[in-house]
This record gives C-alpha cells, sequence and structure tokens, in this order.
C-alpha cells in the first residue's frame, strides 16, 4: 500500500494570510490536509439480521484499530471508527455490492465527520473499496481520499 | 413452450406468440375449446408472507405468497411486475446462498439441472389459469430460483418455472433486489413475461405463486480435502429483535391491462410460546 503523507495549508489559511490574518497562529497551525491511502482487515464478531459489527486493525497513513457497523442490505451502508495513537476518527459511508461468489465485492464512498484528540476537527470523504467473504464475514477495506483536522 | 423475460423488453417484444403454441391451438380446436372472446375482470390481490423457522436472531427461509382473483367465473388480466417489498434488516447478503451463479441460457438449455449446485437460491410453484372457450383450465408449475450475474449492481436472480400438463411450459422471469424506500429493507422485483393462450384468448394469468428464498429443500456442495461435502446453507439472519408492529411487507402487481394492484402483510412478532413457526 502506498502512502502519501503530504501535509499543506488550507485554503482557508490561505485565504486567512492573503487577507491580513483573521485566524489565531494555533489554528494555522492545526489545519492540515492529509492525503491518506488505509487498508483495514476487518474480522466478524456480531450480527442481527443485516446489521454486522466487525473489529479489525487498520494498515497505512492513519493506522490504527477500526469498528465497523454495517448494514448488507440491499446496498451497503455503515458506520466507522478508528483508534489511532493521536486520536480517534468517525465518519459513515455507503457502498453498492457487485459480483456473486464466496466475495462480494463493493464500492462507494465514506464521510468523515469527526474526531477526538488530534483529529477532533477532522472532515473529509474518500473512495471506499473492499470484498466481503460471504462464508466467515471478513471484510477487507480500502479507502483513498482527504482528511482535513 | 418457452417464455423469456426480460426487463428491458418492450411490452410488444413481450407479446411476442411463441410457435410452440400451434401445437395447444390445435389441440383445443380439436377438442371443441375455440374460445369465446369475454371480457376480462378487474382483479384483486392479495400478499402472503412468513419466515422458516421463525426464531427471532436466527436463520430463516422467507416465504412470499401472493393470489390474485377476479370474479368467479371470469379470468383476471395477466400479471407483468410484481414488486414484494421486504422489511431491513433481514439478512439476505449473510445467508450463504447464491455463492454461484446461473445463467439464462444455461436456464433455457438444461433447466436447473444445468446450473451450478451452490446457485440455487429457493424454489417454489405457481397456478396459472388460461381460457379455452367456456372453460378455465389451470396448470401448476414448480419453480426454481437461481442466483444470476449482477445486474446494474444489483443482486438479480432467475425464477424458473415448469409446468408439464395440460400445456408444457417452461418461463424464464428475471428478477432482482433493489434499495427500497421507507420502512423497507429492498424491494424483490419480478419480470413476469406474457405467456399467450390461444388465438382470441386472453394471455395466461398467474393466479397463485408460493416462493421461498432461503435454505428449506436447499443443498450445495463443497471441496475439502479431495472430497465433496453436501450441505445446508445458513439461511437468512433475522434480526434479534422484532421491529413494532411486525415484519412488514408489501407488494405492487402490475397487469397487462395496465391496471395495478397492491396488497401488504405483516408477519407479526412472536411471543414466547410461537417462536419457531411463521
Amino acid at each position: 500500500m502506498s502512502l502519501t503523507h503530504s501535509r499543506a495549508a488550507l485554503r482557508a489559511v490561505v485565504a486567512a494570510v492573503a487577507f491580513g490574518g483573521c485566524c489565531s497562529s494555533a489554528a494555522i497551525a492545526d489545519a492540515s490536509v492529509l492525503k491518506a491511502s488505509d487498508t483495514a482487515h476487518l474480522r466478524y464478531v456480531s450480527a442481527s439480521g443485516a446489521l454486522l459489527l466487525e473489529k479489525g486493525t487498520a494498515t497505512g497513513t492513519l493506522p490504527g484499530s477500526m469498528t465497523v457497523h454495517l448494514d448488507v442490505g440491499a446496498t451497503f451502508t455503515g458506520s466507522f471508527a478508528i483508534v489511532t495513537k493521536s486520536g480517534s476518527i468517525y465518519g459513515h459511508g455507503t457502498a453498492t455490492p457487485h459480483g456473486s461468489g464466496a466475495y462480494e465485492s463493493f464500492s462507494g464512498s465514506l464521510t468523515v465527520t469527526g474526531g477526538t484528540g488530534r483529529y477532533r476537527t477532522a472532515r473529509g470523504s474518500a473512495g471506499l473499496y473492499g470484498t466481503f467473504n460471504r462464508s466467515n464475514y471478513a471484510l477487507v477495506i480500502q479507502t483513498r481520499g482527504n482528511l482535513s483536522y | 413452450m418457452r417464455r423469456v423475460g426480460c426487463p428491458a423488453a418492450s411490452r410488444s417484444r413481450r407479446r411476442h406468440r411463441a410457435a410452440a403454441w400451434t401445437a395447444a391451438v390445435a389441440s383445443a380446436l380439436a377438442a371443441g375449446l375455440w374460445p369465446a372472446p369475454q371480457a376480462q375482470a378487474a382483479q384483486s390481490a392479495r400478499l402472503g408472507a412468513a419466515f422458516s423457522p421463525y426464531r427471532l436472531g436466527g436463520r430463516a427461509t422467507i416465504v412470499f405468497s401472493f393470489e390474485i382473483a377476479a370474479p368467479a367465473g371470469q379470468l383476471p388480466a395477466a400479471l407483468t411486475d410484481v414488486d414484494i417489498e421486504y422489511p431491513q434488516n433481514l439478512g439476505i447478503v449473510l445467508s450463504g446462498l447464491g455463492l454461484d451463479v446461473c445463467s439464462a441460457p444455461i436456464l433455457e438449455a438444461n433447466g436447473t439441472g444445468g446450473c451450478p449446485t451452490n446457485s440455487v437460491m429457493g424454489g417454489g410453484w405457481a397456478v396459472a389459469e388460461m381460457r379455452f372457450g367456456a372453460q378455465i383450465v389451470s396448470e401448476r408449475a414448480r419453480i426454481s430460483i437461481a442466483r444470476a450475474p449482477d445486474e446494474g449492481g444489483h443482486i438479480a436472480l432467475l425464477l424458473y418455472a415448469v409446468g408439464p400438463s395440460p400445456v408444457d411450459t417452461q418461463i424464464l422471469s428475471p428478477a432482482q433486489l433493489v434499495p427500497a424506500e421507507g420502512p423497507f429493507g429492498g424491494q424483490l422485483n419480478i419480470q413476469l413475461p406474457l405467456v399467450p393462450s390461444v388465438p382470441g384468448a386472453p394471455d395466461v394469468a398467474i393466479v397463485q405463486m408460493k416462493t421461498t428464498i432461503g435454505p428449506q429443500g436447499v443443498l450445495y456442495e463443497e471441496r475439502a480435502g479431495g472430497r465433496t461435502l453436501t450441505y445446508t446453507p445458513k439461511g437468512i439472519l433475522l434480526p434479534n429483535v422484532c421491529p413494532k408492529g411486525g415484519f412488514q411487507f408489501a407488494a405492487q402487481f402490475e397487469f397487462v391491462d395496465g391496471t395495478k394492484q397492491s396488497a401488504r402483510t405483516a408477519v407479526p412478532c412472536p411471543t414466547r410460546r410461537r417462536q419457531g413457526t411463521g
């Protein structure tokens, strides 16, 4: 998995500097955009109907432990939380399943809605891809997108 | 006779007459059963649904059934589409069913016997009625349901109905599981091809159908240690909690005469004593 970790000034910061500075230096220092690419391997914990609870490990730009609540209906929808060393990131996503067989692949998008610690102001969006093992319900999730915090 | 439904087919294409019906027409003529044109009556519809077995948090087969009725002595219009909405939170994807796919050409050529064993997702039966002269004749057909290659990102199914008598009939109906709105988790959309009757008579009308999607009566195979093992798929996982008012189902029926009917039903929440029946 290739990692790209680039800190870049947010447009807001650029604008702030251009217009004489409205933001505190702390806010400027905190404002970061991360190009994130991660892969998570999750294992089945429990299910009720089409609702799955899965836990596992994410590796890549934001390594940590990951928990996913997934509704495997006609479309896949769910929420996630990644706990990293610097704080947690959470959000939700939706994906369309494809194909058939022992593995169901899916693709869609996710939205980061918040976090804690270093990521307390986290916002972002990413492409969401993965496979779902229909025998043991194991999930492999890949994400690629931008995270601002 | 073979009829194959196609979701993209126009109504005129669906009305294409099969040459094989010539034999049936000849038989009808020989029997003096040439049809007398009669007006078709407005039809009503009734929907049924059940889980078998029915245990919250357990594995089940979903049973769908419907009946189309016309006033006594009359034939309902032929059914062209059935959309059955099913409740949220049914673990169809977790059922272990449909691990393989079957295609329409294979089904047409060889029936379900030609399909991979692990593509079968259920079965059932249907009763169709057709008019020969003043008589209404009914035919019962056995239905097999197989998983087909996905269509537009949706799980696709093929319903293959075989009725041997009074007319040798094979009907292939495509279906998809698509997202649904409101309180429902998804929709089973079945497209039914028009099955012509004798000239001058209305198309064959499906008046009853009962289908199951689940492991009931289904056996799968897997290779392990150089041997082929047979097993029963896990089945559709029911939620641990019953929604208020029970598990709601709704259906919309579209007929060749342009009319529509809708019906609703619910699988009531189980009482402690009643768990196990749906």
